[in-house]
C-alpha cells in the first residue's frame, strides 16, 4: 500500500478509503531518535534558524524517508510556512497535494477541497462514508480515553496527548491502534482514580518537549484538557464528512477555537490554561487574544527546538502552579 | 538564623537574617562561586554552603537559574519569582505593586497583589533587557556602567533585536559621529522599550524595581516618567531574591 505523507490533520477518510497509509510527518518527525539532528539538517540546507522547527522537522524526516513519494500539504489553515516547504520537497521530487480549509468554514469551499482530494485518490463519496464508519470506531475509544482523564481522573496528560495526537493518522493501521488503545482503556478502568491535583488545560499546537506532562505531574498539577490533539480526534457527532471537518476548530480562526476551550474549560473544571506556542509561529500574536477573552490564569510558554525543558520553563512552571494555589 | 542563597546568571548572592530581621550581605561571581564552592557529584554540581565564611544557619533556602542544575547542600529550593516577590514585599512594605526584576540575563515582570504574584511573564529568547546587555554595551562604549547609567537625554534610535547585533549597531552610529552621552542614552531607552510590553501587561500604580540592572538612575527615571507609576527601589535591589529566601524559610509572610 503507498504511502501518503500529511502536514497536519486532514480528511484522512479520503486516503483510507483510496487504500493507501497516511504518515503524519510530525510525528515522524518528533518520534525520531535524534530530532534535533533533523531541525540542523534542514537549517544546513538554507533553513532559516529564525524559523519554526516542526516545519524544518518535516522537510528532513521527508527526504529521509523516501517511500513516501506523495504529501497532503495544508496550504490553508495551518501555516504558510508549508508553501514554502512544499516547494522545497517539489525541488526534491516528491509530488504534492495541495489541500485549504477555508478561513471562514464555507462548507461549499470545504465540500469543493474535499471532493478535489478525492478525485486525486479516485474514490466516492460512498466510499469516504465507509471509512468514516471505520474510523469513528477507532476514534471512540480515544473519545473514551479523554473522557476518563477528565472525568474519572485515571490517565494521565502525556497519554491523553498521546494517543489523541496519533488519531491524525491512527498510526497507519487503525485497527492495530485500537487494540493498543483498548489495552490502555482496560488497565486504566481498573486504576485507582487520582487524588486531588491541580487541573490544567493546554492549548495551542502540540508541544515539542513531550516532557512537560510529566514534570507538571511530579508537582501535582496534571492536564486534563488537551486542545487540539482533542480534536484530531473529531470529537462531534456528526454523520456528515463535510459538517465534521467544519466543527473541526483547529484551521480556523481563534474566537472558533475559544468557543470550544471556554466550553470545555467550565466541563473539566479547570485551573488554569497553558497556552503553547512554537517560536517564531503567528500564533503568538493570538496570544493576546487568548489572554483578554479567556477568564482562568494563562501560562504563555514558547517551544523552539526538540528538547528538553530547559530552567527558565521550569521555573515558570513552577511559579505558576503555585499561584494557582 | 537563615540563610538565602540567589544562585543568578552573573551573580551568587548570599544572604543571613537573624532573629531581629538583620541581614548580612555577600556577592559573588557566579563563575568564582561555583569554583570555589562547587563540587560534582555524579552529574551534578554540588554546593557545600558550610564552607562559606557565615556563621551556621537553622535554615538553608536556595533560589535562582541555578536551583534546578546545581545542589545546594541542605537546602530548600523555591521558585525565583516567590523569592523576588517575597523579598520586595519584606523590603518595601508594599503589598500591591508590580514587580520588575531585571537580572544578569533575566527580567521578569510579576503583578502582586496582596502580596501574592497573581501573574507573571519573563523574557525569551533574548537577553537584550538585562545587565549581561548594559554591560556589552559600556564594554562596546568604554564606558563604566555607572556612566552609562548617567545619560538620557537625546536618545540615538537603536533598532537591532540581537543583543550582539546591537554593539555592532553602536559602533556604525559612533562612525556616523553620534555622541557617546546619546548613544548610552538609546542603550538605556532600548532597555525600557523591551520590558514596556510587559509591564503593559501587568500595570500597576507603583513598580518596584529590583535586580541589579535598578542601579541604572536613567532607565529609573524613564520607567517612573514614561508609566507614570511610582517607582520604588529597595536598598540592595539585586538581594532581593536571597532576602525572599530568608523571608520564605522564617516564615514571615
Amino acid at each position: 500500500m503507498p504511502k501518503v505523507g500529511i502536514t497536519t490533520t486532514v480528511p484522512v477518510e479520503v486516503i483510507y478509503a483510496a487504500g493507501w497509509v497516511p504518515v503524519d510527518l510530525n510525528n515522524l518527525f518528533i518520534t525520531d531518535e535524534n530530532p534535533q539532528s533533523l531541525v540542523e539538517e534542514a537549517e544546513l540546507a538554507g533553513y532559516p534558524r529564525n524559523l519554526c522547527a516542526w516545519i524544518k522537522g518535516i522537510y528532513s524526516i521527508a527526504l529521509k524517508n523516501r517511500d513516501i513519494r506523495t504529501i497532503i500539504a495544508v496550504t490553508q489553515g495551518d501555516c504558510s510556512n508549508t508553501h514554502a516547504l512544499m516547494e522545497t520537497l517539489q525541488l526534491a521530487g516528491v509530488e504534492i497535494v495541495p489541500f485549504a480549509f477555508p478561513y471562514d468554514r464555507d462548507s461549499d469551499l470545504l465540500r469543493l477541497q474535499m471532493e478535489k482530494m478525492m478525485s486525486y485518490f479516485g474514490v466516492s463519496w460512498k466510499q469516504v462514508g465507509e471509512a468514516k464508519e471505520r474510523l469513528d470506531r477507532v476514534r471512540s475509544r480515544v473519545w473514551e480515553l479523554d473522557r476518563l482523564t477528565w472525568a474519572e481522573n485515571r490517565v494521565g496528560g502525556w497519554e491523553n496527548h498521546l494517543y489523541q495526537v496519533c488519531c491524525s493518522d491512527f498510526n497507519g493501521d487503525p485497527e492495530r491502534f485500537a487494540a493498543e488503545v483498548d489495552e490502555i482503556l482496560k488497565e486504566r478502568r481498573s486504576a485507582p482514580a487520582r487524588k486531588e491535583e491541580l487541573r490544567l488545560g493546554y492549548i495551542g499546537v502540540p508541544p515539542i518537549v513531550g516532557e512537560l506532562y510529566q514534570y507538571l505531574e511530579e508537582r501535582g498539577a496534571r492536564v486534563v484538557y488537551n486542545e487540539v490533539q482533542r480534536q484530531f480526534t473529531m470529537p462531534f457527532e456528526t454523520p456528515d464528512l463535510v459538517e465534521q471537518y467544519r466543527l473541526y476548530t483547529y484551521p480556523y480562526g481563534i474566537f472558533f477555537r475559544l468557543e470550544d476551550i471556554c466550553r470545555e474549560a467550565a466541563r473539566r473544571r479547570l485551573d488554569g490554561i497553558i497556552h503553547y506556542a512554537q517560536s517564531f509561529c503567528f500564533r503568538q500574536i493570538e496570544d493576546l487574544i487568548i489572554r483578554q477573552k479567556l477568564g482562568l490564569p494563562v501560562l504563555t510558554l514558547e517551544g523552539d527546538k526538540p528538547s528538553r525543558l530547559d530552567a527558565r520553563t521550569r521555573m515558570r512552571l513552577d511559579v505558576f502552579l503555585d499561584m494557582l494555589r | 538564623m537563615f540563610l538565602g542563597i540567589d544562585l543568578g546568571s552573573r551573580s551568587v548572592k548570599v544572604v543571613l537574617m537573624d532573629g531581629e530581621g538583620n541581614l548580612q550581605r555577600q556577592k559573588f561571581d557566579t563563575m568564582e562561586f561555583y569554583r570555589k564552592y562547587g563540587e560534582k557529584e555524579e552529574d551534578r554540581l554540588v554546593i557545600d554552603v558550610s564552607v562559606l565564611a557565615v556563621p551556621p544557619a537553622g535554615a538553608v533556602t536556595a533560589t535562582g537559574y541555578g536551583r534546578q542544575a546545581v545542589g545546594v547542600k541542605g537546602a530548600r529550593a523555591i521558585p525565583e519569582v516567590m523569592a523576588h516577590v517575597k523579598g520586595a514585599v519584606y523590603l518595601t512594605g508594599l503589598k500591591d505593586f508590580t514587580l520588575l526584576d531585571l537580572g544578569g540575563q533575566d527580567s521578569k515582570v510579576a503583578l502582586v497583589r496582596g502580596g501574592r504574584v497573581v501573574d507573571f511573564t519573563a523574557n525569551d529568547k533574548c537577553a537584550a533587557s538585562t545587565g549581561r546587555y548594559l554591560e556589552n554595551m559600556a564594554a562596546a562604549l568604554n564606558i563604566s556602567l555607572e556612566e552609562l547609567g548617567s545619560h538620557r537625554r537625546d536618545p540615538a534610535e537603536l533598532t537591532s533585536t540581537c543583543a550582539v547585533f546591537g554593539e555592532s549597531e553602536l559602533i556604525g552610529k559612533i562612525v556616523e559621529g553620534c555622541s557617546i552621552p546619546s548613544l548610552a542614552a538609546g542603550v538605556n531607552y532600548s532597555i525600557f522599550k523591551r520590558i514596556l510590553p510587559m509591564l503593559n501587561r501587568l500595570p500597576s500604580a507603583v513598580i518596584v524595581f529590583t535586580g541589579g540592572v535598578a542601579y541604572n538612575r536613567s532607565l529609573r527615571e524613564i520607567i517612573g516618567e514614561e508609566t507614570g507609576a511610582r517607582l520604588v527601589v529597595p536598598e540592595g535591589p539585586e538581594y532581593a531574591g536571597a532576602v525572599g529566601c530568608c523571608v520564605d524559610a522564617a516564615g514571615i509572610l
